[in-house]
């Protein structure tokens, strides 16, 4: 039984560093620029078709392809604030929804027509390896993907403590105007957090792909755990959308081995629910950092 | 060409189509009774000799684009081999070697699209027969079109609805209701007390097909130990499978969509479960499946309508197919060219290209030699449900990357791997 509780929170664990990847970049664009990226999953989506190509046409191992993915879909999210997101930041928020909304269809059907509806994966020699530690398994492929995931989050709260750039993001994103008093450029912070943001939903989708299928669709499974992190961990919390992640990724296990296997998400939106009821800005509402 | 004049019809009001409609039978039989005449007078005594006879039009329904699209644009290319096929041997030769004319349409996985262009596909040409189109709730509404139409539909989908109140559909492999069955009679190949764990995706095609299972397990002899729906897209099957260890079972009957199996496939490997799976059909016994999952696929179970090995026919076209796509025929794609040559039987019989009598001469269909035998047990009779009365399905292992026959014992072409 102790074994069982163990193997569940393990395998809760090293998905929850994937929905943590996804939850951080919402978190990011969310508290610095202020709209909510619903597309954020079809990024994902784009990172693995990123490593799924270079993997099946040059040999890249798809973890390595991180070094091409995260610089592309950096530019790209700069790109995109430069050109669409800075045209409707405003005090009216239904065209920033209707821009990422649009965005989100319109990748998904883009590359719905590109790349078919077909599954695609990437067989590498650790796919279906695991480490055995008495009754215990930890699949290889996952437990890399959680350690990058960690060492990224932890490279991006660096980053937002420790430069003087990663400073000026958090100053804009408590105070816009009195940064921009201070000699802050919001649209050169902006379009940083979004790339950056970006970055690691690329990051994310080359870390699923040795253990997960690409398809047009993939995004939207993981956006949705994303979107619940981000409220449960209050909204523009770096912290509390790792922490909010991780907790969501053991809650679904557990709700799968204990409740059942198709309540999985039931467990997780009853936590949300309650968290809502009791602390309605999130867990992370205290002390409200980054 | 025609589409734009189809369309003027449907937009009518109802009672101009209903004059349309009724219009119908009685040009039909002018153009009977003016084809019997001018076939009497200028057919009966001179020979064909030097005259291309008319080709003969086969309507083909199948969802070319959308999510069903990879084993559509399979089946599309099986089709043009078999027509291919049959008219390289000499065409109809009742109806002076008479070509085989396919007319492809693409149903887009939709099932209102589905409405529409079979109507299409019957009202815009002279067709003898429709075949398609594989997924069974594309087919039950194709079905239902060619019915009112009194158009002959062929079809390899297995739903058990399509043998319901139904005239014109016919579908000579085995049903679903056979594939359950033959799952479990496979369980008892790999283990003398079989324990079999279900898993399956809450939807209508999961809950369906596993209570299926769950009603015929006591009289096969087949305990389930664990009954377990899931929710599909999952993103970590692990905490699943942890389930399936501690159920004690040695069977895994997943009832699932590719993806979800992929995954389920990979966490047994990396649990170390030594349980056998079976997959059941669909896209499971597909040649991506091999190429999604690579080695971990290695002796897993699962049942199809028909396998490219069931016959030296059947490997014939295996080859042929092979030839032209690169990969291996595939049940829907093998079992298509056997249908192909049903048709063609009857057309020969019927020695016309009337739909009516085409239906006629496919209900009288007996054949156990040639390309339309081409099925598991090698025989193809329809009994008044359109069902083929000898259709069964075969059980199927991935060996060595090859997609072999092992059940039942008559049709084995390799032994049941028990891993």
């Amino acid at each position: 039984m102790l074994e069982t509780i163990v193997q569940a929170v393990i395998n809760g664990l090293l998905i929850g560093g994937i929905y943590a990847l996804v939850s951080i970049g919402v978190t990011l664009i969310f508290g610095v620029v202020k709209i909510v990226n619903f597309a954020q999953g079809e990024f994902v989506m784009i990172g693995m078709y990123i490593s799924f190509y270079l993997a099946t046409q040059f040999g890249m191992d798809p973890i390595l392809s991180l070094v091409v993915t995260m610089p592309a879909l950096f530019v790209i999210g700069v790109l995109i604030q430069h050109f669409l997101i800075r045209r409707v930041l405003g005090p009216n928020d239904m065209p920033q929804i209707f821009l990422t909304f649009a965005l989100s269809l319109l990748l998904l059907n883009l590359s719905l027509m590109l790349f078919s509806a077909n599954y695609r994966t990437v067989h590498t020699s650790y796919s279906d390896e695991a480490w055995h530690l008495g009754g215990l398994y930890i699949p290889v492929a996952k437990l890399i993907a959680f350690v990058v995931a960690m060492i990224l989050s932890a490279a991006l709260w660096i980053f937002l403590h420790a430069t003087d750039l990663g400073r000026a993001m958090r100053a804009a994103s408590q105070n816009r105007d009195v940064a921009t008093l201070m000699g802050i450029n919001p649209n050169r912070v902006f379009a940083v957090a979004f790339g950056a943001a970006l970055a690691l939903a690329g990051a994310a989708g080359s870390l699923l792909m040795p253990f997960y299928s690409a398809y047009p669709f993939v995004g939207q499974v993981f956006v949705l755990m994303a979107f619940v992190a981000v409220v449960l961990g209050t909204l523009g919390n770096v912290l509390g959308a790792l922490i909010a992640s991780l907790m969501m990724g053991i809650a679904e296990s557990l709700g799968i081995q204990f409740v059942g296997a198709d309540s999985g998400l039931i467990v997780v939106f009853a936590m949300l629910l309650l968290t809502l009821a009791f602390k309605p800005n999130g867990l992370g509402s205290r002390r409200l950092r980054s | 060409m025609t589409k734009p004049r189809q369309q003027s019809v449907s937009n009518r009001q109802d009672h101009g189509a209903h004059r349309i409609l009724s219009m119908r039978p009685s040009r039909r039989k002018f153009l009977k009774t003016a084809g019997t005449a001018v076939a009497a007078g200028a057919f009966g005594a001179v020979p064909l000799r030097g005259w291309a006879a008319d080709p003969v039009n086969i309507g083909a329904l199948y969802p070319t684009t959308g999510s069903m699209a990879q084993i559509g644009v399979g089946c599309v290319a099986a089709a043009k081999l078999a027509v291919d096929m049959v008219n390289e041997a000499g065409g109809i030769k009742s109806l002076g070697g008479a070509k085989l004319n396919l007319i492809i349409s693409d149903v887009q996985s939709d099932t209102t699209v589905t409405r529409t262009e079979t109507d299409r596909l019957i009202t815009g040409n002279k067709l003898s027969a429709i075949h398609g189109c594989y997924a069974s709730a594309l087919t039950l509404i194709a079905s239902e079109v060619c019915e009112r139409a009194k158009m002959p539909i062929i079809t390899g989908s297995s739903s058990d609805q399509l043998n319901k109140g139904r005239r014109f559909t016919f579908t000579p492999f085995a049903r679903a209701s056979q594939f359950a069955k033959a799952q479990l009679q496979m369980a008892k190949l790999v283990s003398e007390q079989p324990k079999v764990a279900v898993i399956f995706e809450n939807t209508a095609f999961g809950t369906s097909t596993s209570n299926g299972l769950k009603e015929l397990a006591p009289a096969e002899g087949v305990e389930i130990v664990m009954f377990e729906p899931y929710s599909a897209g999952f993103t970590d099957a692990s905490p699943l499978i942890n389930k399936v260890k501690a159920s004690g079972a040695n069977s895994l009957f997943s009832l699932s969509y590719l993806n979800d199996l992929i995954l389920i496939v990979r966490t047994v490997k990396q649990v170390g479960l030594n349980v056998a799976i079976n997959g059941g059909s669909g896209g499971f016994v597909m040649p991506d499946f091999y190429k999604n999952v690579g080695n971990a696929a290695e002796g897993l179970q699962g049942v199809a309508h028909w396998n490219h090995d069931v016959s030296d026919d059947a490997q014939k076209v295996n080859v042929e197919f092979k030839k032209r796509t690169g990969e291996f025929a595939f049940e829907y794609a093998g079992g298509l060219v056997a249908q192909t040559f049903m048709l063609a039987d009857a057309l020969e019989r019927a020695a016309s290209a009337d739909p009516q009598k085409v239906r006629e001469a496919l209900s009288t269909l007996d054949v156990s030699s040639g390309y339309a035998a081409m099925a598991p047990g090698g025989k193809v009779k329809f009994g008044p449900d359109g069902k083929n009365v000898y259709g069964k399905p075969v059980g199927v292992q991935w060996q060595n990357a090859d997609l072999v026959s092992v059940f039942p014992k008559e049709d084995a072409r390799a032994p049941l791997l028990k891993t």
